[in-house]
């Protein structure tokens, strides 16, 4: 416990600058956007002479001035700047609701000024999309995705071909943490990985973060998504959609009661077989292949200080081969949230969370008919607070209780009694987590934001645990009838600082220590929806992770370019990966089938951001290596992860052609990934087998694609309805890239082998019509 | 597509695959090669290849031709347990493996499976899976005369006591009407199934392929099995 102490020890040192001089008052008040009255998140507001702040995740903020006569501009990316004088004697409320640019030229020379990355700030390895950001990134069959947009930044790998999953430096892809509206998402993916769970007409903007992660996240070692849904528009009702090849949306939002509460429904539905023709069947009508999705938020202001927001997600998808087998998975969320301002200093954040997980699969013939099915779910009642103390000090301190359950997958049949009904016991757990940081300019130029984030995950009892031998094979079996089983505490401590070496660039540093108690198996390249989920247990431990990072940060002078180049290293521990031949469903003695190790990963990334002007966009380019260490895997010695690659470089670019035309392009360049091919072959039982050396030895094949599309956007001026049309060629040079490698004997002659690939996808047209009233 | 792949040194192959199906038992040792060469045919000559039961029966194996070493008088018992000794110029292999009981098959028939269009056949054995103990059963197929060829593991784990039906094809070459087939199926120990369980599970999808989990020592390739078998004789009607 002493080191509980120490941790918290520094903490009380600094509350000393709290006691600011009494000649400052606070302004503290909330901007929105004039028409929608929608919070605007990241507003900046400046004194003259230099000083500012920006708004928060509410819209809301706070700003300690000295008394007098001040000067305020505040400004935000795609709205004309307010600038106001404002009298300080004492605490002041003062709220902007600023006018959104029409035309598209103003927009651009605007956010010239605004944009850019803050260089102050401590927080390093993050980066804030917005949909706009989004909206002109080409992506497979024009659904915009905003998974596939941070596939594109740095030290960001696409989980494959199309994929919706994706790896955060050297990371698995079951190691981040993707929140809609504070709730978890298990498995963001829709037709078996090439689209997200996020539908881009829902979401407000999202928020990566890949290092120096802060105190208030925890759970998953690799990286936090923190995706948020768009608010209703108070003012005026209005409704947007579109047209595409493989699905349609539709958006409806509006007041409730005007300026006080609003509503936003949002939903999107991909067309039966669109894209995977499974067909050649008879009975077409039969078979189907698609998902849906909802979103649905609720905004009330009750008062000027308190907000409440219900939001919500359900989505699913239906994969149904005749009558014979069938897949259907899905997500659902919903979150309530009472945001409270007590006065001019501290606001807080009432959370109760509730999200879930389910796949069903299943298969009936005549001669054999069975079913599995699995879900995992979690409640969690979260409380926040934020302090901002005075313009050098804020305060984050808060706690969560999260309990979390999973039935693994069960086995039942219904007809003809081909298999016995299998039921595994549930796992269940429960989170116990607080955390406190300071955010603390300490002089002009060094900032830094340290915290601490504490938990207890219990592994709930009375359930049966079992222990294995070095093959895997149970050697003994203990009911455990305890209410817990099982503590383990942690302690994380975070830290990033930030330097500012001149007006324009900083170098910043950070640490942090996470640990994941809910681990995702997977045995296969996809990632499927039927990959198994397990809590720690007596034999699982929390997988960890430390990470350090080091970077350079430099904005130009205009705030027109960003650059910045980070260095990270990572230490993984309780790694875990699963047997060759495992099966993890409906399997009593699944642990005995994992293996668990160690891993590493290191890397260098650049990144050159271009804001404003008519050509935008980005440069991203990673150097990394991911490693990974098990006994019993490779002879025990060192291997790369399958996601190890050495280089992995994004250009993105938007080019304004004119008013109502906008060009973009993506061209990306990877090193293959690691894999596991033969170096020989043998005879056994008539068979040539394939004979393998090295685990993840060989390196597929470079890949590289380039995307295009045009977008056409006419934006008459004073019409209600308006429309635009967006063009585009998903790899337009058609590369042949390799999606996997497989080998096969030669058919002309057994006794030779040969390698043949296999390519999803060669160019791909695509079509989307959007509209807006 | 052309690909550079790495040529591994050799290694010893012991493919032993034993049964109660006849009285002549072969075991074929040679050499692993490189992914571009072709298959090793010729085998290990001048070995040491003998089986041992666990009432001290030793079976001595001859070698004849093409790295098969073969023993014409022997028909293994179910129940018994087995050792394999090999010695290749002073190395050591051995290997052990209990027998399992056969599992009578009830029924057997041709059975047309339409699966995204296109009609398959399957050779469908039906039998009652005996309760409450572990049953492992792998199947080899022969088309119209050709060499048997490994096609399918199997165990009882989610319908251990129940009326199974195995559903048996060849995995490189679709089974067409008029085609003459020949299931053998073997009742195998754990070990066996879980090294054909292992190498079926090496498809496209699988994230890290690997060797079969061999059951026997000094690293060889390969496995030992001494099993339970009988042949089954199908036609595809036409």
């Amino acid at each position: 416990m002493s080191s509980i102490i120490s941790y918290f020890l520094p903490i009380s040192i600094v509350l000393s600058p709290f006691l600011a001089s009494a000649q400052d008052a606070l302004l503290s008040g909330t901007v929105r956007d004039s028409v929608t009255q929608k919070p605007l998140i990241g507003a900046i507001i400046t004194i003259k002479g230099g000083i500012g702040t920006t708004t928060n995740l509410q819209g809301h903020y706070q700003i300690t001035l000295p008394s007098g006569i001040q000067q305020l501009t505040v400004s935000y990316m795609g709205y004309r700047s307010q600038i106001t004088t404002v009298e300080l004697r004492q605490a002041l409320e003062k709220s902007f609701a600023l006018q959104p640019l029409t035309n598209r030229m103003d927009e651009v020379l605007v956010s010239a000024k605004e944009k850019g990355e803050a260089i102050d700030a401590p927080q390093m390895s993050t980066t804030h999309l917005t949909m706009k950001d989004m909206k002109d990134v080409p992506v497979l069959f024009g659904e915009k995705d905003l998974v596939k947009t941070i596939q594109l930044l740095p030290g960001v790998q696409s989980g494959g071909e199309g994929s919706a999953n994706f790896h955060v430096r050297g990371g698995d892809g079951g190691q981040n943490l993707i929140l809609l509206d504070q709730a978890t998402v298990y498995n963001a993916s829709h037709l078996l990985g090439f689209f997200s769970t996020f539908n881009s007409d829902a979401i407000k903007d999202v928020q990566l973060y890949k290092g120096g992660i802060p105190a208030q996240f925890g759970g998953r070692i690799s990286s936090v998504l923190d995706v948020s849904m768009l608010d209703g528009n108070k003012k005026q009702f209005s409704g947007e959609g579109g047209l595409g090849i493989v699905a349609s949306r539709l958006k409806l939002e509006g007041p409730i009661v005007k300026d006080k509460s609003s509503f936003l429904f949002s939903a999107r539905r991909s067309y039966a077989d669109s894209f995977l023709k499974l067909a050649k069947s008879k009975d077409m009508d039969k078979n189907s292949l698609y998902f849906y999705d909802l979103n649905a938020k609720l905004s009330f202001n009750l008062g000027k200080k308190t907000n409440l927001y219900l939001s919500g997600y359900h989505g699913k998808d239906r994969l149904k081969y005749n009558d014979l087998f069938h897949l259907f998975w899905g997500n659902t969320t919903a979150t309530a949230r009472l945001n409270h301002l007590f006065n001019d200093k501290i606001s807080s954040n009432t959370s109760l969370i509730y999200s879930g997980f389910n796949y069903q699969s299943g298969v009936s013939s005549e001669q054999i008919d069975f079913q599995v099915a699995s879900n995992i779910r979690n409640v969690n009642a979260k409380q926040d607070f934020s302090y901002y103390a005075n313009i050098n000090n804020t305060i984050r301190l808060g706690v969560s209780a999260l309990a979390q359950s999973i039935r693994p997958a069960n086995l039942s049949s219904d007809k003809n009694q081909s298999v016995n009904p299998t039921a595994i016991e549930s796992q269940r757990g429960i989170d116990l987590g607080g955390y406190i940081s300071h955010e603390w300019k300490a002089t002009t130029n060094l900032s830094l934001q340290y915290g601490i984030h504490v938990h207890d995950f219990m592994v709930l009892g009375r359930r049966t645990f079992y222990q294995f031998d070095k093959n895997g094979n149970p050697v003994s079996e203990k009911r455990d009838n305890s209410r817990i089983a099982k503590h383990y505490i942690n302690l994380e401590p975070r830290l990033s600082a930030s330097l500012r070496l001149d007006e324009r660039s900083s170098l910043k540093a950070s640490y942090n220590r996470i640990v994941q108690n809910l681990h995702q198996l997977t045995n296969t390249t996809a990632s499927l929806p039927t990959d198994q989920y397990v809590l720690s247990s007596l034999q699982i431990k929390p997988q960890r992770v430390d990470q350090a990072v080091l970077g350079y940060f430099r904005t130009s002078t205009d705030k027109q370019y960003d650059f910045s180049v980070e260095a990270y290293y990572k230490r993984l521990g309780n790694q875990i990966d699963v047997r060759n031949g495992a099966t993890l469903q409906a399997n009593a003695y699944f642990e005995g089938e994992l293996l668990f190790g160690i891993g590493r990963a290191y890397g260098l990334e650049g990144y050159l951001r271009k804001n404003s002007g008519r050509l935008k966009g980005w440069i991203s380019y990673t150097l990394s290596k991911s490693r990974r260490k098990f006994n019993g895997i490779n002879a025990g010695n060192w291997f790369n992860a399958r996601q190890d690659r050495t280089h992995d470089l994004a250009v993105v670019a938007n080019y304004a052609l004119s008013d109502s035309w906008t060009l973009s392009g993506t061209f990306v360049f990877n090193t293959g990934n690691a894999v596991t091919f033969p170096s020989g072959k043998y005879l056994v039982n008539g068979k040539s087998m394939f004979y393998y050396t090295e685990r993840n030895g060989y390196r597929m094949p470079d890949y590289h694609r380039l995307d295009l599309s045009a977008t056409y956007d006419p934006n008459k001026n004073g019409k209600r309805f308006h429309s635009s049309w967006t063009i585009g060629l998903y790899n337009a040079y058609n590369r042949k890239n390799a999606y996997t490698i497989d080998f096969r004997e030669n058919k002309a002659n057994p006794n030779l082998t040969e390698a043949y690939k296999i390519v999803l996808f060669g160019i791909i047209p695509s079509v989307t019509w959007n509209f807006k009233f | 597509m052309d690909l550079a792949l790495n040529k591994a040194a050799a290694r010893v192959v012991i493919d032993a695959q034993l049964s109660d199906a006849g009285s002549v038992q072969r075991i074929r040792l040679s050499r692993s090669v490189g992914f571009d060469d072709p298959i090793n045919t010729s085998g290990i000559k001048g070995a040491t290849v003998s089986v041992k039961d666990n009432e001290n029966r030793n079976y001595s194996f001859q070698y004849e031709k093409d790295g098969y070493y073969i023993h014409r008088n022997f028909k293994p018992l179910a129940g018994r347990t087995y050792t394999l000794h090999v010695d290749v110029q002073k190395q050591q292999y051995s290997a052990t493996c209990q027998m399992p009981a056969y599992v009578a098959v009830e029924s057997t028939n041709i059975s047309e499976k339409n699966l995204a269009g296109e009609n398959y056949f399957f050779a469908a054995l039906t039998f009652k899976d005996p309760a409450k103990i572990s049953n492992y059963y792998i199947y080899t197929l022969s088309t119209n005369g050709g060499p048997f060829r490994f096609a399918r593991a199997e165990s009882d784990q989610f319908n251990d006591g129940l009326k199974v039906t195995h559903y048996i094809t060849d995995q490189e070459k679709d089974l067409s009407r008029g085609d003459t087939i020949t299931v053998r199926r073997y009742c195998v120990d754990q070990k066996t199934y879980q090294y054909w369980n292992e190498y079926q599970s090496n498809n496209l999808s699988n994230a890290a392929p690997s060797n079969p989990k061999s059951n026997i020592s000094n690293n060889a390739l390969g496995y030992f099995s001494v099993a339970a078998a009988k042949e089954y004789q199908l036609q595809i009607g036409r």
